[in-house]
């Protein structure tokens, strides 16, 4: 494939900028996202999330089932901030990256 | 909310899993986040192959109707244009309705997301002009928007001939049909013939090298042996085939697993079509990718399952409904390709062993 293919569209990253994370050592989708921040536009990784599998596949040599899938947070799709939040003082907060950090016991979640 | 059952997507195994719970007397509602019922089926003209015994051959969107129909006497609450959004810790399903987020809490819930197109990345994919074979369909059928006037399509599955044809009926040129391998992968001898007989040429051994043009698609190059061919055309489809829709699955804390026919990672189940969470089932697409007679029949299934597990239906009525249901499935899968079917063992053998789970704890 042509160096320049675009291969994340919403943040624009290349067929070059993807392999050079790969050559550091990139073994999953995660970790090409921390570096180049594949994945984290509008789409959320649902156009290519195979595409990066397929280029790690291709370029380690690991078996597509030893490629996890991207970690898919909530909300799977945009959604404003100001119709995420309410409801919030009645219900405990929808399972969000929120449930990574450690918060006092007995706070809303 | 409060509900005895939670559909989320109402396409075809949605709507055949509304019809189990919701005619043996359960509280239904199902969520979708398009404005119509149906899924994909509402904009599919050609003829679908492959349904279970008890329907007569027909067209896309006459299913989805027949479908929608059935439901019409039962206790079905739909909520369209209602989002999936996340779960909440108590159990409950978080849904909005574009203003608020709201809780649905069901005893048992039925995912039938169904399956995404994947993409196929060349020089320039991303203008405009260039879109998937089922965007294409959907832009002519569902919105009556000609996409282009000339077009190149890429791939060549049955799907994607029945959308050349269509493209064709509402005048759209067809340059070419490009396929990568030595034959067409399209296995329907009538949909191949169509082909010939609308004299849509078809480029063996060749791929799509780039497109040009200025802000959108004007020309496309193609390389085939040696040489790069050049179409004038203002439209590309590429049929780069499915994949289940995991994303509801994963926020849900199901269970993965890797299966290439079933269409890559797809969430574990068991022969009851009950996920690796114990009140959360699947069917259809999301269940690997298939046809439509086993996206009817795995969405009944788990209809079934979540029928058995509320007191509404007997164990052995509901162990005999799903072997014979199972085995309609196993005709089906079998006769297109053997190792459809094989994998779909393989993967409900598979379900206390799977690849990928608690993903949330790491």
């Amino acid at each position: 494939m042509d160096k320049d293919t675009i291969i994340c569209r919403c943040e624009e990253l290349s067929f070059e900028e993807i392999e050079e994370v790969i050559c550091l050592g990139a073994e999953s989708f995660d970790d090409i996202k921390r570096i180049t921040r594949c994945g984290m536009g509008p789409c959320q990784a649902k156009i290519c999330a195979d595409l990066v599998s397929k280029m790690i596949h291709e370029q380690t040599g690991k078996i597509y089932e030893e490629i996890p899938m991207p970690r898919m947070r909530m909300p799977v799709s945009p959604i404003s901030i100001e119709t995420l939040s309410t409801n919030s003082q009645h219900f405990s907060t929808v399972k969000s990256v929120l449930d990574e950090v450690e918060l006092e016991d007995g706070k809303v979640r | 909310m409060e509900t005895d059952v939670l559909i989320i997507g109402a396409g075809p195994a949605g709507l055949a899993a509304a019809f189990e719970a919701g005619s043996r007397g359960l509280d239904v509602v199902m969520i979708d986040e398009s404005s119509r019922l149906g899924g994909q089926l509402s904009q599919q003209t050609q003829m679908v192959s492959m349904l279970p015994s008890q329907y007569p051959p027909m067209k896309g969107f006459e299913l989805a109707k027949l479908l929608i129909n059935q439901l019409h006497d039962f206790p079905v609450k739909i909520l369209l244009n209602h989002p999936f959004i996340g779960l909440y810790q108590d159990g409950s399903i978080g849904v909005s309705d574009g203003k608020n987020v709201f809780p649905i809490s069901a005893k048992k819930v039925i995912v039938t997301t169904g399956a995404a197109e994947r993409a196929i990345p060349f020089l320039k994919w991303t203008m405009p002009g260039v879109m998937t074979i089922g965007a294409a369909q959907t832009l002519v059928n569902r919105d009556f928007v000609v996409p282009g006037k000339k077009a190149v399509i890429f791939g060549s599955s049955d799907f994607a001939l029945d959308v050349a044809i269509q493209l064709k009926q509402v005048g759209v040129e067809i340059e070419g049909i490009i396929e990568e391998s030595t034959k067409l992968t399209a296995q329907n001898m009538d949909k191949i013939n169509l082909i010939k007989q609308a004299s849509i040429p078809i480029y063996l051994n060749s791929f799509i090298k780039e497109v040009g043009g200025n802000g959108q698609v004007e020309e496309v190059y193609v390389q085939q042996d040696q040489e790069v061919k050049t179409f004038h055309a203002d439209l590309v489809c590429v049929d780069g085939g499915r994949k289940p829709i995991t994303e509801v699955f994963y926020q849900l804390d199901c269970s993965f697993s890797y299966q290439e026919k079933l269409g890559g990672w797809i969430p574990q189940y068991n022969e009851r079509l009950q996920s690796s969470q114990e009140g959360v089932y699947l069917g259809g697409n999301a269940a690997g990718i298939s046809f439509h007679g086993s996206i009817l029949l795995t969405g009944i299934i788990a209809g079934i399952s979540v029928c058995e597990d509320l007191g509404v239906l007997e164990a052995d009525e509901a162990n005999s409904l799903r072997d014979s249901l199972f085995k309609e499935i196993k005709i089906i899968e079998s006769k297109q390709d053997d190792h459809l079917w094989l994998e779909r063992m393989t993967h409900i053998e598979n379900f206390l062993h799977p690849k990928l789970k608690n993903q949330f704890i790491s």
